[in-house]
């Protein structure tokens, strides 16, 4: 099991109530899974407790058979090995392209990291690209760098946020195209937030409706 | 796991740093309140019973009144600054702010010597009118000359706030009034007015706090405040407890004008998301409303720059440049002073900045309360706080020396690192506030994505904060470097024997009426202020374009 998420409760404060109440998911290693729903369900908030982002109330949270959270520990979200693309991409704007991607891989020795960079810009399509700076590409061309960023340290788990909105329908088509392919082709286990149902189909994603 | 949830995010080595700066912040305030129960000088009960009265009544004129006529002052320009396109706008929407540039009290002896007997007013009505007019209607000495002085010299807080505020607001507020059938004025005083009132009381606090704490100008025109009465008992009668007592009644005022201010401001805060929103479109203004809106924007600018400007400058020409190595000597000395403690006051916001960010919106409120505080309590206060530190210290040192035979030879009460903490304490809030809203800016995502690919913390602020954050902490340095420059009271009070600024040496000049050599180091001051303002406005016009674009 990749993922498993027990009684997760959250709030980002008491007087407003419970955000997440009770959640349960289970994740197999390699699946794709969709988390939909209204925009406000919560959905991103699932994510953000998953990576370590917010300390959740009660419950439990184990990620490749590790405990994440709960039974009284915290895992730092640094030490988790969860790799998020964020919903505005966060790239880092004072670094190119090629220091981007290699920003979480810098354990490795020089060579390597250049190799794995230029593998991870073939992947995404964006071969040449290393010198660029974030704000001189397209936002299609800037979420495959992210992603490219986020697979870079070779996370235990992919989480997706809306990774299909602000975009306009022609795009979208070949975007989940695209991103529907690498994740196969890397076969990390994703987890992908959309409140479109069709974006679950489209990448043959297990649907986990919230409400 | 309830208490990880209020920390947040931390490591434990930024949260130290932090109490250990916090707690040096607080200490001095601290002092003041606790010496307070210990004896009363001998001459506090001759100050109560006979001075502490005038002392309230002088301090509560001048801070309300100024603050007043600076919120309307302030408030109007930045009105017709947001509002209406005219020649000259694009500079007067900067050139507005330079009144900061030139501090209280330099200002108070331009105009005095502007206007006295034989200053250029009158001498040229006397020669070429033969006009003969009663000596009080020049005279500047007194609290209408006061208020007038802070009111064009600081009106600028108010003035930016509320231009801040207005360029924030939606054009469509404007335009539904319009359509409405409002005129202009019915408009600025229904609408605009009470929709920005919490940024004109904002900045009109800002100038009554700089009122409160001003020495300079009540000094030179000889009216008493609190401040004057603490350096007086201090100095002049060498009674550090009554100087205390009169510290914590200054406080007192500083609470009751922070609740008012509370209060003023309103709970509510009408706020839009910066995104979405068109904001207002500028009226092209035509004819006689064009020129009056010119004629009011350039007098006042007139007034609070131009004018006072142009008489330094005539003085130091008939001064021949006077004594430049000394003059260079000073500059140089409030150059590294400014600029060495502006770095260090930068450092200790950043580790604070960075702890509230790290921590639940509770405890960075309170962090950002406590920092602010320094700035709200006025100089002379922070001086005597300090002071009663640094002398225990000094005890301990001694303690330590001759009851453990150890070797420090430390006496900080007449160190530069006492005038360095007070400046700390009292401009930290300053650079806190350059720092947290540079991490507003920026958001939270970068700092996310950075640990989720597996740095922690303190990398994260190496590698992605600090190197994001450099224009905030740019125009952070230049706001604390120009009010060290400017600052007086704290200098004048806990600098180490022989140890000059331009301030305090243009103020002892001015005193002294050497007012030719006060002059030079006058202008050099308003110099380094001019092009900091300069810096600092016209970055973030050129970030604010390359957003837009
Ligand atoms: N940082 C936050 N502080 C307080 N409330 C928040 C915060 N982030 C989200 N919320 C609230 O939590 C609820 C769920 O938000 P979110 O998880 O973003 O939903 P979704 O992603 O499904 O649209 C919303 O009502 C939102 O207002
Ligand atoms: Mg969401």
């Amino acid at each position: 099991m990749q993922l498993k998420i027990d009684n997760l409760t959250f709030a980002y404060n008491k007087k407003e109530g419970n955000i997440v109440e009770n959640f349960n998911l289970e994740v197999q290693k390699g699946e794709v899974v969709a988390l939909v729903g209204v925009s406000g369900s919560g959905k991103s908030t699932v994510l953000r407790l998953t990576a370590g982002l917010e300390i959740p109330d009660s419950g439990k949270i184990s990620i490749a058979g590790q405990t994440a959270a709960g039974d009284h520990k915290f895992k730092a979200a640094e030490k988790r090995k969860v790799g998020m693309v964020f919903q505005d991409y966060a790239l880092f704007p004072h670094l190119s392209v090629e220091k981007n991607i290699a920003f979480g891989i810098d354990h490795l020795s020089k060579a390597n990291r250049k190799a794995r960079v230029r593998r991870l810009l073939e992947l995404v399509n964006l071969e040449g690209f290393e010198k660029r700076y974030p704000h001189q590409l397209s936002g299609g061309q800037q979420q495959r760098i992210a992603l490219a960023r986020t697979l870079a340290p070779g996370p235990e788990l992919l989480l997706l946020d809306e990774p299909f909105s602000n975009l306009d329908a022609e795009l979208k088509d070949k975007i989940r195209r695209d991103l529907n392919e690498i994740i196969k082709d890397v076969g990390v286990t994703t987890i992908l937030v959309s409140h479109d149902r069709e974006d679950a189909e489209f990448m043959q994603a297990r649907e986990v409706l919230m409400s | 796991m309830q208490l990880l949830k209020k920390i947040k995010q931390g490591s434990p080595g930024w949260f130290l740093l932090t109490a250990g700066i916090i707690l040096l912040l607080l200490i001095p305030n601290l002092n003041i309140i606790i010496n307070l129960f210990g004896k009363a000088g001998e001459n506090w009960e001759h100050v109560r019973d006979y001075l502490l009265i005038n002392y309230f009544q002088n301090s509560l004129i001048l801070v309300l009144a100024s603050g007043l006529l600076a919120a309307f002052l302030g408030a109007g320009l930045a009105w017709i600054i947001a509002a209406y396109d005219f020649p000259g706008r694009n500079f007067l929407s900067w050139g507005l702010i330079l009144p900061l540039a030139i501090p209280p009290y330099i200002g108070a002896y331009v105009y005095q010597g502007m206007f006295s007997y034989t200053g250029p007013l009158q001498t040229f009505l006397r020669n070429d009118f033969q006009l003969q007019l009663s000596q009080q209607y020049f005279d500047f000495m007194n609290i209408r000359g006061a208020i007038f002085i802070y009111t064009i010299f600081l009106f600028p807080y108010v003035f930016l706030m509320t231009k801040a505020f207005l360029s924030r607001q939606s054009a469509s507020l404007l335009e539904s009034s319009r359509l409405l059938g409002k005129n202009d004025s019915t408009i600025f005083f229904k609408i605009i007015l009470p929709l920005s009132r919490g940024a004109v009381v904002a900045g009109s606090s800002l100038v009554m706090m700089e009122v409160l704490n001003d020495y300079g100008v009540v000094k030179y025109f000889g009216i008493s405040t609190f401040t004057t009465a603490i350096f007086k008992t201090w100095f002049g009668m060498g009674d550090l407890a009554t100087a205390v007592r009169l510290a914590v009644m200054a406080m007192l005022v500083i609470f009751v004008l922070l609740f008012l201010e509370k209060l003023l401001r309103g709970g509510r805060k009408y706020s839009y998301s910066t995104s979405n929103i068109r904001p207002l479109s500028r009226r092209k203004l035509k004819g006689s409303k064009k020129v009056l809106a010119q004629f009011f924007c350039y007098g006042v600018f007139f007034f609070g720059f131009l004018l006072p400007t142009i008489q330094l400058l005539y003085w130091s020409f008939l001064s021949r440049g006077g004594e430049l190595l000394g003059t260079l000597n000073f500059a140089l000395t409030s150059f590294l002073t400014g600029g060495g403690a502006a770095v260090l006051i930068l450092t200790g916001a950043v580790i604070v900045a960075t702890t509230a960010r790290m921590s639940s919106s509770f405890i960075s409120n309170l962090l950002a309360r406590i920092t602010i505080l320094g700035y709200s309590i006025p100089g002379a206060v922070i001086a005597v706080g300090v002071l009663l530190f640094m002398l225990q210290l000094d005890q301990i040192f001694l303690f330590l020396q001759t009851g453990f035979g150890i070797e420090i030879n430390l006496v900080l009460s007449s160190t530069l690192v006492m005038l360095i903490f007070a400046y700390a304490v009292r401009f930290m809030g300053i650079a806190f506030n350059s720092v947290n809203s540079g991490y507003q800016k920026i958001g939270e995502s970068y700092f996310e994505a950075s640990r989720t690919l597996g740095k922690g913390v303190t990398e994260t602020f190496f590698k992605i904060d600090l190197p994001m954050l450099k224009p905030a902490l740019m125009s952070g340095f230049l706001l604390i470097f120009i009010e060290i420059m400017k600052e007086l009271p704290l200098t004048m009070i806990l600098r180490p024997f022989n140890f000059d600024t331009l301030a305090t040496k243009a103020f002892e000049y001015a005193s002294d009426e050497m007012i030719y050599r006060a002059a030079d180091l006058s202008l050099v001051l308003i110099f380094f202020s001019t092009a900091a303002i300069y810096l600092i406005t016209h970055h973030r016009r050129r970030k604010n374009n390359a957003v837009e674009n």
